[in-house]
């Protein structure tokens, strides 16, 4: 018995050491959606397939203004939380990513694995796709007040 | 026997008791997928930190993405909302805290597969040796970095970032033209 609580007890210390130790990164090439984390994963607008794309772009870019972590999603569904993009860790000042919200690019950098959550840090953006990912054609914009009443009444 | 018993009960269960941190919560609930009302003990620092070495002494003042490192079991958590409603994360009002060990109360989210751990909505935070405060610091270190962006309506209809690429590409990102077809089909 004491065997067992004793190798019990040592696998537990390795699962804590193994949860505080950092990461280790490995190079990354990648292609990917640039999304709103907070919307995709939480639900708060919808399922995840109506807040990607065209349909999400002015909520994204609010949410990216916001500082709200912004992801990158790759086409077998895995995301990437991004932390730093060509060199620049301050990305919720703002003013960061807001010209590639929605857009799919294709960059290469360092993945990074901690405690289930994949990130990311953006070193060279190779390529800009634009918003290839037209969502509005079926599910309008999300959030419906998006377009404000001005722009429609235009 | 009985002693050693009971310490290998408390082994087995002592992963499911560690998940559970809703014990005390008074987090508010927002109806999210896969929410779960949780208050815990954590380290705040921020994410590049968390996984490098690059780790300045105000976890970038609010710029950067933050995370809390739960001291129970180590574990890197994404600090991905605050509480306010309207598009707000919470760096801002989690980087006074930089290094420093404090309580938080909010929500954990998510129940995606392919998201192997889960973000976290910070509500409330206490300090060590402090009160409990709300975590919707967002808006005066916003309205301090766009003076200008003053009038009516709530910030991000006033932001000027915002407001330039949607008068350049408009609601959809796909330029003026596809907004008037759209509002046009739609409106």
């Amino acid at each position: 018995m004491n065997r067992i609580l004793a190798a019990m007890a040592m696998t537990g210390a390795i699962g804590m050491t193994t949860g505080a130790m950092a990461s280790e990164g490995k190079p990354i090439e990648v292609t990917g959606e640039i999304i709103d984390t907070w919307c995709y994963f939480s639900g708060v607008m919808g399922g995840p397939d109506a807040v990607v794309g065209s349909a999400h772009h002015t909520c994204a870019m609010w949410c990216a203004a916001g500082g709200i972590p912004v992801g990158m999603l790759t086409p077998d569904g895995t995301v990437y939380m991004v932390v730093k993009w060509e060199g620049n860790a301050d990305l919720a000042d703002g003013q960061a990513l807001l010209d590639v919200q929605s857009h799919t690019i294709k960059a290469k950098g360092m993945a990074y694995e901690r405690d289930g959550i994949n990130y990311i840090f953006v070193e060279d953006v190779l390529e800009d796709q634009g918003i290839v990912n037209l969502t509005h054609e079926d599910y309008g914009v999300i959030p419906g007040f998006a377009i404000p009443d001005s722009r429609i009444e235009q | 026997m009985r002693a050693p018993l009971v310490v290998l009960a408390t082994l087995i269960a002592a992963p499911a008791l560690a998940g559970d941190y809703s014990e005390g919560s008074n987090a508010n609930s927002w109806g999210l997928t896969g929410e779960e009302k949780a208050t815990f003990t954590a380290t705040v620092t921020d994410a590049v930190c968390a996984l490098t070495s690059d780790c300045p002494a105000d976890c970038g003042a609010g710029e950067r993405v933050m995370v809390l490192v739960r001291e129970s079991d180590g574990m890197v958590i994404p600090a991905t909302k605050n509480l306010q409603t309207g598009f707000q994360g919470p760096t801002w009002d989690l980087a006074p805290y930089c290094g420093q060990t404090v309580q938080v109360d909010g929500l954990m989210v998510g129940d995606d597969p392919k998201l192997g751990g889960r973000l976290y909505q910070v509500q409330m935070i206490k300090p060590d040796g402090g009160d409990w405060t709300k975590a919707n610091g967002f808006t005066r270190p916003w309205e301090a970095r766009n003076p200008d962006a003053t009038g009516k309506g709530p910030w991000f209809r006033r932001d000027p970032h915002v407001r330039a690429r949607l008068e350049d590409t408009g609601y959809l990102g796909l330029g003026q033209e596809a907004d008037d077809v759209f509002i046009a089909e739609e409106y």
